[in-house]
């Protein structure tokens, strides 16, 4: 339990680090910043308390916004898919949405990919729209939503590929 | 209360959200300009939207003050009228003074008999004696025939036994109303000779020689006539400008001089 705790402590701690070191810099074309911390929440295992999840999204996204000056736009939108987590598994996976670890192991690939997909495309959607704050620039939010989400989710991808494989 | 807690505990994820999220509003609101301006405008917009809501569903429920208010100030204006016109008529005319005393409101009214009573609710305490004329905005509406202290009834113009002094606006011809409990629209004209010219559409007052009345209150128009008659008086139908049908609110009048004329005559 303390080794695993250590483990996951560690894990978070990373993935934050290099979200406000490395992606949070990234502003790929002035456009792209990945919110790779994102992983953090796909990969929380269902077994574990769900208002947890919540507290910990708060406190993540609090942290990124204070780094990068968003005023709290990352933390609503990530309380937002902690909050929405249980059902959009239940979408994702169907019947083994409680099985413990099931994001990554024993499930159909097309699971995973809406799983990822539902989360990143919900979170990137609610943080532009709070960004721009401004239904006249809809085109803008939809375009930053879509290619910020297609990074991010390349991104998580191939780090939770990385994290099975180990 | 055991309920409420399992209901609060069953929903603790739902609640946790909903304060974070206010958590996070409350500081975009307080450090972003940008969220500031654009909360600030859809609160605008949207209390905006409740007040006009709300103060539609306030109105309606306020009809009946608002509609006090109005007669009240009606009644005021009235008095301001009688006293500009037809003081000053009177005057001239050496006619009778009168002045409206009060608002009251009907509580009973009818049109479908021969000798129709309207009862209203004021009466001795509310300064309402007998004999007193009783108007609306449109027009004469009858007579206070008695008083308890909290009522009063009316003889109405369409009654039988009621004759109003009336005389054609335009020639001044004397005549008077009188209702034949027929139709409630119409009233009749009586005793204006056929030497007088009339038309169609003519409007009849108030003469003035009554206790009741001062000359010029409007009563109705001539909707039609007959000078066939052999007796030398034209048999006109007056259409009556009051719905009868419809009426609410009433003014009463006040005849200042009533008493020293009538001690005069009983002299």
């Amino acid at each position: 339990m303390t080794r695993e705790l250590i483990k996951n402590g560690f894990f978070y701690t990373s993935i934050l680090v290099s979200q406000l070191l490395i992606f949070n810099h990234f502003n790929l074309f002035e456009t792209i910043t990945p919110s790779v911390y994102l992983i953090i929440f796909i990969l929380y295992k269902t077994s574990y308390n769900k208002t947890t999840l919540i507290f910990l999204g708060f406190i993540t996204g609090l942290i990124i916004d204070l780094s990068m000056q968003t005023y709290g736009c990352h933390t609503f939108a990530t309380i937002t898919i902690c909050f929405l987590r249980e059902k959009i598994e239940k979408n994702s996976f169907g019947v083994n949405a409680n099985l413990p670890s099931a994001m990554i192991k024993g499930t159909q690939i097309i699971n995973r990919l809406t799983f990822f997909m539902l989360i990143i495309l919900i979170h990137s959607s609610i943080y532009y729209s709070l960004v721009f704050f401004n239904i006249e620039v809809l085109g803008k939010i939809f375009y930053y939503t879509l290619i910020n989400s297609i990074v991010t989710f390349i991104i998580i991808w191939v780090l939770s590929k990385l994290i099975s494989n180990k | 209360m055991q309920s409420i807690i399992n209901s609060i505990l069953k929903n603790r994820n739902l609640i946790i959200y909903i304060i974070l999220s206010l958590i996070t509003f409350n500081s975009l609101y307080t450090n972003s300009s940008v969220h500031y301006s654009g909360i600030e405008k859809t609160a605008t917009y949207l209390s905006g939207k409740s007040s006009i809501f709300s103060s539609y569903i306030y109105s309606y429920f306020n009809l009946r003050n608002k509609n006090q208010i109005l007669i009240e100030e009606n009644l005021q204006l009235k008095k301001i009228e009688y006293k500009n016109n037809y003081s000053s008529q009177n005057l001239e005319n050496n006619s009778l003074e009168s002045k409206p005393l009060n608002t009251a409101n009907i509580i009973l009214n009818s049109i479908n008999k021969s000798k129709n009573i309207i009862v209203i609710d004021k009466g001795i305490l509310g300064g309402i004696n007998e004999e007193m004329g009783v108007i609306t905005s449109l027009g004469v509406v009858g007579i206070i025939k008695s008083v308890t202290d909290n009522y009063a009834s009316i003889i109405s113009l369409l009654n039988t036994d009621l004759k109003v002094n009336a005389i054609l606006k335009n020639s001044s011809t004397i005549g008077s109303i009188t209702w034949d409990g027929l139709n409630s629209k119409y009233l009749k004209l009586n005793d204006i000779p056929l030497s007088s010219s009339l038309k169609i559409g003519d409007t009849i007052v108030t003469g003035g020689m009554s206790f009741y009345f001062p000359k010029g209150l409007p009563i109705g128009s001539i909707s039609n006539y007959d000078n066939s008659s052999l007796e030398g008086y034209y048999d006109i139908d007056v259409e009556v400008f009051n719905d009868f049908s419809s009426l609410s609110t009433v003014y009463i009048l006040e005849r200042t001089d009533n008493k020293e004329i009538k001690t005069l005559l009983n002299d």
